[in-house]
């Protein structure tokens, strides 16, 4: 039986598709196609509420981030995230997508305040909030944050925004070996610099290059970028160069979370990779198993089996 | 209620006899948190030294069914270290080791008895320090910091306890003992780590942390600014908030709260009716230019006397006052009663007008020390004890001053806890819908509910009395 494709117009159609499917023992699936039903959140893609004098966004979650930016940029505010492509918010929390400004505003777990998701059941549950500060109950939007589609369907986002900035400033310098990217890895680390990415292009053969990006006032990205360059040489780079991170970051295969100190013999036996040495994640060509502690994976199978009894999603 | 026969000696073999606390009146110190108005005295306490102790003893206690409390410090605010009755409580006092600093990862590797002010110290000659920074800092343990999901004033830019927590080992209900993230950040599927910090102590023990370091920054300004009134302060805060600036902390005392911390530290505050402490770090052109934007913006506001650091000590003691304001407040009352709720920072002034004229209409005097730049209000309502019928009007009014906050967008508690103290406030802010999600993940946790039991969850709700969640009402009128 080929998947019916559904694309409910509001959270309490998403509900209403999920509980139909659910009593008539169909596997769901979001977005991809291997449910019995596909559900889709392509028309769920308001944005509910954008207060810019409290820096805080309220959405659907399917709203993709070039749509929810163009309306944030109206009032000089971002939501700071920059994975490649144009995923939608949804999709950037369910799958924990971030991009090279990660090393200064985070990941979705650490921009959003919280999430209405639709459950295995049908039921309807927010947790978080839209403040900015919130330890009221069980904090389930960061649960939901890499939950892949596993632990429910989600339908709305809050999220914290950022002032767009007034300047940015790139610097690349080029990177001769692992030991001189661990070097230079480190001088950022332990210097007053307060860049908003730091990305290393990787390549073992040669042609390594670091990029760190500079945000902030213009006199105040300026004098970082001049700093910046004293401490570890280089040349100012075009902002086009973050497309080429971004490039890269799209044709990998997994991603890596590894200890910064550790960049070193992270990169000996890498042919190629994009590091976020200040995040200590790297992207790379294959897959990567996932290195969770097996007490944890049987605790994360619980946690599933807890919001989803009956398998419901695919 | 008493133990079941012999785990009292079990206990004993696996902490040793001087790691459990069988007497009376010592374990009467146990009986309460910061919130002295719950009260239970725990049927015995266990020091375990380690965590393979913990585990041991959580072994037991689940084998016994025996519920167990965590307890670190015993400073939190919201009664989440009260002993449940019949059940014992697990002090992480001894497990107060620094493991490991890692430098050049910028990590520290610690057990959860370590207070939060120690972290700071031991990376101090590095150049480094500990983000967050709640103002019981000198004393609260990083376990209970990572329950609570702790804040501070310095949370405004540099983000609370679990934006810090990069991993964690701990012992879930039955025993067993799990390891969440590491040192690096983003690991493969749902951020369960993200979802235990807050959990407050009942979904496991903590019994080692890997925390992100935070390189000092090259400048660090604070500026301080006398107002006529809260409501102007808080207007200066959207400003800046608004202008695209985003300060380390923002923190206001109003006139109350000025009167009790002078007389307590005497911290030489400009006379006014409210003061606004602003602090701004990084590179020092980008600190020195937002600096002199948030002056003008003070000044624009109708700002008094300006004051601006010059050196470290200056600096230190405009915030001596901040952080001594809560324990200060016995200068001017006998007794008060401290809320923790948030508004969204929009509605600052309008809230606080509202506080204010609620504590006309109670009779009572209201004193406001919050963490501005995140909405996060901390009025204090003061009376007296020995009064029944001004204890009374002092809870409710405490009470409707919650309902205000959250009528206004915002949340039950930013900092510190629903515990025991605000289970009953749940359904202000959900619905039965929402609190039965979060009861999902707790009986995947603790299946038996053996786990700091009785908190944060309500015991019976009336059907009408669940709420709608902020998001919900939000969709309801789009
Ligand atoms: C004067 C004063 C000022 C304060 N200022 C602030 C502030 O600015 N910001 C703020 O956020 N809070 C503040 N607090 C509240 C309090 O200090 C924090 O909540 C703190 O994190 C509690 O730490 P603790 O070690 O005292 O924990 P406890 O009070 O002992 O316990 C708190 C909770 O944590 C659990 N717990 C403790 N250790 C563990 C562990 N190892 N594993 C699992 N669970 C555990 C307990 O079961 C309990 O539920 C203040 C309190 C006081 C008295």
């Amino acid at each position: 039986m080929a998947p019916s494709r559904v694309e409910p117009g509001t959270v309490a159609e998403a509900a209403a598709e999920v509980e139909r499917a659910r009593a008539a023992g169909l596997r769901v699936s979001i977005e991809r196609g291997d449910g019995d039903v596909v559900l889709s959140t392509r028309r769920l893609d308001r944005v509910l509420e954008h207060e810019a004098g409290d820096l805080t966004a309220t959405v659907e979650a399917g709203i993709r981030l070039s749509a929810l930016a163009a309306r944030l940029a109206q009032a000089g505010q971002m939501l700071a995230l920059d994975p490649p492509g144009d995923p939608t918010v949804g999709a950037c929390v369910a799958a924990n997508l971030s991009g090279p400004r990660r090393h200064r505003y985070g990941a979705p777990r650490d921009l959003v305040l919280g999430v209405t998701a639709v459950l295995a059941d049908g039921t309807i549950a927010s947790s978080g909030g839209k403040v900015v500060k919130n330890v009221a109950g069980y904090d389930l939007s960061k649960l939901f944050c890499g939950s892949t589609g596993t632990l429910g369907l989600i339908a709305r986002v809050s999220v914290r925004l950022h002032p767009c900035p007034q300047a940015q400033r790139t610097l690349a310098v080029d990177v001769a070996s692992a030991a001189d990217a661990t070097r230079l890895a480190l001088a950022i680390r332990l210097s007053t610099l307060e860049p908003s990415a730091v990305d290393l292009l990787w390549r073992a053969g040669g042609g390594s290059r670091l990029l760190v990006l500079f945000e902030g006032s213009a006199a105040g990205a300026a004098a970082q970028l001049a700093a910046a360059r004293e401490l570890l040489g280089g040349d100012e780079a075009d902002a086009s160069v973050w497309e080429e991170t971004r490039a890269w970051q799209s044709r990998a295969g997994g991603r890596l979370s590894f200890a910064p100190g550790d960049l070193e013999s992270l990169l000996q036996d890498r042919a190629e990779a994009l590091v976020r040495p200040g995040v200590g994640c790297a992207y790379v060509p294959e897959p990567v198993p996932d290195p969770s502690d097996p007490a944890a994976l049987r605790l994360l199978e619980r946690v599933r089996a807890a919001f989803d009894q009956r398998g419901t999603w695919a | 209620m008493s133990l079941p026969a012999g785990l009292a000696r079990e206990l004993e073999a696996a902490v040793g006899a001087d790691g459990v606390i069988g007497e009376l009146d010592e374990r009467r110190t146990y009986e309460c948190d910061g919130l002295t108005s719950h009260r239970v005295v725990p049927e015995l306490v266990v020091l375990p030294r380690t965590a393979e102790q913990v585990q041991a003893t959580v072994r037991l206690c689940h084998a016994h069914r025996v519920p167990f409390v965590a307890r670190g410090a015993g400073t939190g605010l919201s009664g989440g270290a009260v002993p449940c009755a019949g059940g014992i409580v697990i002090s992480l006092a001894r497990l107060n080791r620094i493991l490991e600093v890692d430098l050049e990862s910028a990590r520290i590797v610690l057990e959860p008895g370590v207070t939060n002010s120690e972290v700071s110290r031991a990376v101090a000659p590095h150049g480094f320090y500990y983000a967050p920074d709640p103002s019981s800092q000198q004393v609260c343990t990083i376990g209970g910091n990572v329950a609570e999901n702790s804040g501070g004033a310095h949370c405004l830019k540099h983000g609370f306890t679990v934006n810090h927590v990069t991993g964690l080992e701990l012992v879930l209900p039955d025993g067993e003992l799990v390891t969440l993230g590491g040192k690096g950040l983003d690991p493969p599927g749902p951020d369960l780590l993200g979802a235990f910090i807050g959990s407050e102590g009942t979904l496991g023990i903590v019994t080692k942390v890997t925390l992100r370091l935070v390189r000092r920054p090259e400048a660090v300004r604070v500026l301080l600014a006398g107002f006529d009134s809260t409501e102007a302060a808080g207007g200066a805060v959207s400003e800046v908030i608004a202008a695209g600036i985003l300060p380390a902390a923002m923190e206001i005392m109003d006139r109350l709260t000025l009167e009790a911390v002078e007389a307590a530290v005497g911290a030489g505050y400009p006379d006014a009716g409210a003061i606004l402490i602003v602090e701004l770090d990084g590179p020092a052109a980008q600190a020195d230019g937002d600096l002199a934007r948030v002056e003008a913006i003070c000044r624009g506001r109708g700002a008094g006397e300006i004051r601006i650091a010059a050196e470290e000590a200056e600096r230190a003691l405009f915030w001596k006052g901040r952080k001594a304001a809560f324990a200060a407040m016995g200068r001017v009352s006998p007794s008060y009663y401290v809320q923790d709720g948030v508004v969204p920072r929009t509605r600052l002034p309008a809230v606080l007008r509202r506080i204010a004229e609620l504590g006309s209409a109670y009779g009572l005097r209201v004193g406001n020390v919050f963490h501005a730049g995140d909405g996060n209000v901390h009025p204090l309502v003061l009376y007296d004890r020995r009064d029944p019928d001004e204890t009374a009007r002092a809870q409710q009014l405490s009470e409707e001053i919650l309902a205000v906050c959250i009528e206004a967008g915002g949340a039950l508690t930013g900092e510190h806890g629903v515990g025991l103290d605000k289970r009953g406030k749940l359904p202000l802010m959900f619905s039965r819908a929402d609190v039965e999600a979060m009861l999902r993940l707790k009986a995947a946790f603790d299946p038996e509910g053996l786990c700091n039991p009785d908190k944060i969850f309500p015991p019976d709700v009336p059907p009408d009395a669940w709420g709608v969640h902020p998001l919900e009402r939000l969709a309801r009128g789009a």
